[in-house]
């Protein structure tokens, strides 16, 4: 067997000019708070996903033998007035929360770089045409209409389709904007035209030239959506509208917050779900701030 | 101006026309008599049924029925409640005051805090101080308004006893008496906090980073130079130019009020619309959910109205394009 030394065709460490790329991953990785919060969110979602293999109690039997106890002994958080262990339901709850965040993110993302991309890249009456749709998507006040169109859609479709198609309706606009005014300022660039010049279709043009000088924007965006929507989607549950009450999430869990005789007195049944979300959040959030700060090339820390 | 003003309430009305039809279509998408709640829902004999459907000119073409529907709803004919059995115009006036007297307890409540702790903030930033506030703006952006709401709840109401956790105002006062108002302002002052938190937070680090940004200008350092004291400098030559972004935020406000009226009145049981409108999405009351998801509608379309007029009042190179 011959050992071949890594030595000798080794890559510099450290070459002068760094890729902006590495750059960015450099200074991600500096950063302490982005760090730890990147590791708590990918702890929480691997515990989450892997819910079924770390507990084996059921999710939504009813026990009435085991209404409302307190923490401790076999069950760690304690159990619900339906008699369900609370730490089981969060963890499942966590998978249905993050499952429509990241699906109703993906969603957005996509739709609103479509549009945007399209309207900043031909400009003229298609530009107009399609901005004024999106202020149009945009005046509608978004609780409301996530709600009704819940209600519409409700029992036609299945339940968690129906909320993660109803936020992702009502929450590209922002998204096409912003891309569309990236898109207007990057492809007044000479290497447009260069390209534009050599016979590449748009397409092209707006997938290979356009979109990756955009890109650290539209991660940016989606951070922040992705935090915005888990809300969104909690926000609709604790009013017991999004989520069908038989699944828990986050939001599901919360209801039970809405009677008086819960919130005062058991607040093992509500607390452990409001506090893990909003250290989510945050985590999010400090995500989003480091990686603003890594792929902005201005800042020098 | 004029000109300007009248340009930008012309171009509303499309938007404003628009809208109503996409309302009118949820609402035809709704199960049962959502536009006008006329058909009793209990009552299901189908030649009952069609009989009504053919007095309230259900079987019209779609674009005659939305005539129909958009000059009652123009002329405050909102339909009739299924549930409530009454107008839905009456209900939403009932409940109307409530809501209003929320959001501009939040509003000022925001104006309050925001200058406050932005004066503060701006005029000395890296310090202590600064810091604390800037913690306390991360978390009002972060947390959401309804857990929030549920730990303010837990704590002032039940664990402190300082603040009652639902109602608008206690039941056995007299109307119009100083007690009643001083009770409504005691049930009114920890959910127009929790409403105004997000904007507040926003507020705050506007102004302060502004007045940072200002405190650098020219016209500071020749304040300075010929000798005006430092807390005239900032309370007046400099709060005075960090206002003015201010003031366009006052219509996006209206929007984020609206949406935020609906979560913050579940959790304090606030009798507001914001509870009428959950209310009759659980007993299915759908004449009541269209006539306040209309309402709501028009009202963030003003106030984005508002937003483009103030925008154009203070900033003078607006009105040109």
């Amino acid at each position: 067997m011959v050992n071949v030394t890594a030595d000798s065709n080794k890559p510099q460490e450290k070459t002068v000019n760094m890729s902006p790329w590495a750059i960015a991953r450099r200074k991600f990785f500096r950063n302490k708070l982005a760090m730890i919060s990147s590791f708590f969110l990918l702890a929480i979602m691997i515990v989450s996903f892997l819910a079924p293999y770390i507990t084996t109690q059921d999710i939504s039997r009813v026990n009435i033998g085991q209404m409302s106890l307190e923490p401790g002994g076999e069950h760690i958080l304690g159990t619900d007035k339906a008699g369900r262990d609370v730490f089981t339901r969060l963890l499942y709850g966590g998978r249905i929360s993050l499952v429509v965040g990241i699906s109703c993110t993906a969603l957005v993302i996509l739709f609103g770089t479509l549009v945007g991309s399209i309207a900043g890249y031909y400009g003229g009456n298609i530009d107009t045409m399609l901005m004024r749709f999106t202020d149009f998507v945009l005046t509608f006040p978004f609780l409301v209409f996530v709600i009704v169109l819940n209600t519409i859609l409700f029992g036609i479709v299945d339940g968690l389709w129906v909320l993660i198609a109803a936020i992702s309706l009502l929450s590209w606009g922002g998204v096409a904007r912003i891309v569309r005014s990236k898109i207007l300022a990057e492809k007044e660039n000479e290497y447009i035209l260069a390209a534009i010049s050599i016979g590449c279709k748009p397409s092209a043009v707006i997938i290979k030239h356009l979109l990756p000088n955009v890109l650290s924007t539209i991660i940016v965006q989606a951070t922040i959506l992705f935090a915005t929507l888990i809300v969104a989607e909690s926000a609709l549950g604790f009013l017991g509208i999004g989520v069908p009450q038989s699944i828990p999430s986050w939001g599901n869990m919360l209801t039970a917050s809405q009677e008086a005789d819960v919130l005062r007195n058991k607040p093992w049944i509500w607390m452990p779900p409001a506090i893990i979300l909003t250290v989510t959040i945050l985590s999010i959030n400090f995500i989003g701030e480091g990686l603003k700060d890594a792929l902005n090339p201005k800042s020098f820390r | 101006m004029l000109k300007y003003t009248i340009r930008r309430i012309l171009g509303m009305i499309p938007m404003l026309l628009l809208i109503s039809i996409v309302v009118f279509l949820l609402a035809k998408a709704m199960p049962g008599d959502s536009l006008s709640g006329e058909i009793d829902p209990n009552n299901t004999d189908p030649e009952y049924i069609e009989d009504m459907r053919e007095r309230l000119g259900y079987n019209d073409p779609l674009p005659v029925q939305y005539f129909n529907w958009i000059s009652n709803f123009v002329q405050g004919d909102f339909g009739k409640s299924t549930r409530y059995k009454m107008p839905v115009s009456d209900l939403i006036l009932e409940k109307l005051p409530n809501t209003v007297f929320l959001g501009v307890s939040s509003l000022l409540i925001t104006y309050i805090l925001a200058f406050s702790m932005g004066i503060i903030a701006g005029r000395k930033p890296y310090t202590i101080g600064d810091h604390i506030i800037g913690g306390l703006n991360y978390l009002g952006l972060a947390i959401p308004s309804f857990i929030a709401g549920v730990f303010a709840i837990y704590i002032f109401s039940f664990n402190l006893g300082w603040i009652p956790y639902s109602g608008s105002v206690d039941i056995r006062l007299t109307q119009g008496t100083f007690e009643y108002w001083m009770s409504r302002i005691h049930h009114v002052i920890m959910p127009a906090i929790v409403l105004g938190a997000l904007s507040t937070a926003s507020y705050t680090q506007f102004l302060r980073n502004d007045i940072i940004e200002n405190s650098r200008k020219d016209f500071v350092r020749t304040a300075r130079a010929k000798g005006t004291p430092t807390s005239k400098i900032y309370n007046v030559h400099i709060l005075r130019n960090s206002i003015i972004p201010l003031v366009t935020f006052l219509g996006f406000d209206i929007a984020t009020i609206i949406s935020g009226a609906i979560i913050t009145e579940t959790i304090f049981t606030y009798p507001g619309i914001g509870q009428l409108f959950i209310d009759s999405v659980f007993n299915r009351d759908y004449p009541t959910l269209m006539a306040i998801t209309m309402m709501l509608s028009v009202l963030t379309l003003a106030g984005n109205l508002v937003a483009d007029i103030l925008y154009g009042v203070v900033d003078p190179r607006i009105r040109l394009d």
